[in-house]
């Protein structure tokens, strides 16, 4: 069974938690205590040495990086469940263009204004407004972007789910729920690809805790 | 027909791409975009790469965009020519390699970009740099280069013992960060010394910063 060390509300930890339930592979959920600092005690740090979660023991193989440890998952099963990185090399091109845009286009822009939203008032912390503002203004042509390409195909890549789809799941329903749902919503081929993706079932059975 | 990568010549990310086609031994012709003329942002450019970014390549009217993607379809398509295993395929050192490659996104990217963007970006729209957000970024860069210091202790790259385009990525925004804007983050960290050394004198960067 895999080893998960995260924390059951860790936007990564869920992302992986998502892929296994997706790919019908058996996980423990071992948490990693941050308001203990945990993930910065020397056992913890000897296997992820950024002090960040996720981290998994695959029978003592060691990953971190939750897409890193997604993709690894999805190809050690390609015969269980969707199969969510395609093999054929064009295909798997369009994959990688679409896990980019992901990376690049998106998260870099709704990562940051969730964790000013979201995660710093947990902390006691305010908002920066003006970085929220700045972010926002960046994010909205990436979208415009995003709604052009799914007015032609059903997913990022293609007409499949891929991984590339499903990544953007665990902090995108964090900005969703944080008051910019209109932001999706005012996009009608985006708000159709995120009403997809945001039902499937392996989301709904790990969205409130891995 | 050549490989066609659209792109300006001083772009980091379309230096990447003529970087790895040289490491693949696969000869492109670089095709001019007028980004200093906003050329990237118009429909008709849009139409190949929606979000009015450069580069994309065209590769016997395959059109690609995002400049690692296109860099992991080179290394893959020519698989058995030039500079090897830029992508491992034995599992657990592609899954290493996927790990050095999101440290890359995540870990070194954001700050090395967002330096970029407050020292040269800015400066090229007539803007101040935000000099509390790049202090962050630069001390946050730093804690990262110190992880990195511990891994680069144990193995010669970031994913094992040979390079990969994990490796190579790290080429075009640490070369704005560590030389042209001199920022001294190396000095203090002689494994990351060693490796920046490594990959900043392989031939087909040397070639790609002469001339993309």
């Amino acid at each position: 069974m895999v080893k998960l060390y995260g924390f059951a509300s860790s936007t990564c930890t869920r992302l992986v938690a998502l892929v296994c339930k997706e790919k019908d592979i058996s996980y423990e959920l071992i948490p990693v205590n941050l308001a203990k600092g945990e993930h910065k005690h020397p056992g913890f740090v000897a296997n992820q040495p950024f002090g960040q979660v996720p981290y998994i023991d695959d029978d003592g193989f060691i990953l971190y990086e939750s897409r890193a440890i997604a993709r690894y998952l999805i190809k050690k099963y390609p015969n269980q469940g969707a199969p969510l990185i395609p093999s054929d090399p064009k295909a798997e091109a369009l994959f990688e263009q679409a896990a980019s845009i992901e990376s690049f286009n998106f998260t870099a822009f709704v990562a940051p204004i969730v964790a000013e939203r979201v995660f710093n008032p947990r902390r006691g912390l305010q908002p920066n407004e003006e970085r929220v503002s700045e972010l926002l203004a960046n994010l909205q042509p990436k979208l415009d972007a995003y709604d052009l390409i799914l007015s032609k195909q059903k997913y990022l890549a293609g007409d499949s789910v891929t991984l590339a789809d499903l990544a953007h799941l665990p902090y995108g329903t964090a900005f969703y729920g944080a008051g910019f749902a209109e932001v999706f919503e005012s996009r009608p081929h985006l708000a159709r690809w995120w009403k997809d993706i945001s039902n499937r079932p392996a989301w709904l059975a790990v969205k409130d805790g891995a | 027909m050549a490989l066609k990568i659209h792109g300006h010549a001083n772009a980091p990310l379309v230096r990447l791409v003529a970087e790895v086609c040289r490491e693949k031994e696969v000869p492109y012709e670089l095709v001019n975009v007028e980004v200093y003329k906003g050329e990237h942002k118009t429909p008709a450019f849009k139409e190949f790469q929606p979000f009015g970014q450069v580069p994309y390549i065209n590769d016997d009217g395959f059109i690609l965009y995002e400049s690692r993607a296109i860099c992991r379809y080179i290394a893959k398509k020519y698989a058995s020519q030039g500079t090897p295993d830029l992508v491992p395929r034995e599992p657990k050192a592609e899954a290493i390699f996927e790990q050095a490659v999101s440290i890359e996104t995540s870990n070194f990217y954001p700050f090395a970009l967002g330096i970029t963007a407050e020292k040269i970006i800015k400066k090229h729209r007539g803007l101040e740099p935000n000099e509390a957000r790049l202090s962050d970024l630069v001390s946050n860069l730093k804690a990262k280069l110190d992880v990195y210091e511990v891994i680069l202790g144990k193995q010669a790259y970031l994913a094992g013992d040979n390079i990969t385009l994990a490796d190579l990525f790290h080429l075009p925004y640490g070369t704005i960060v560590f030389e042209e804007l001199g920022y001294d983050m190396l000095e203090d960290r002689p494994n990351v010394a060693r490796w920046w050394k490594d990959i900043t004198a392989r031939p087909s960067w040397l070639a790609v910063k002469a001339k993309a």
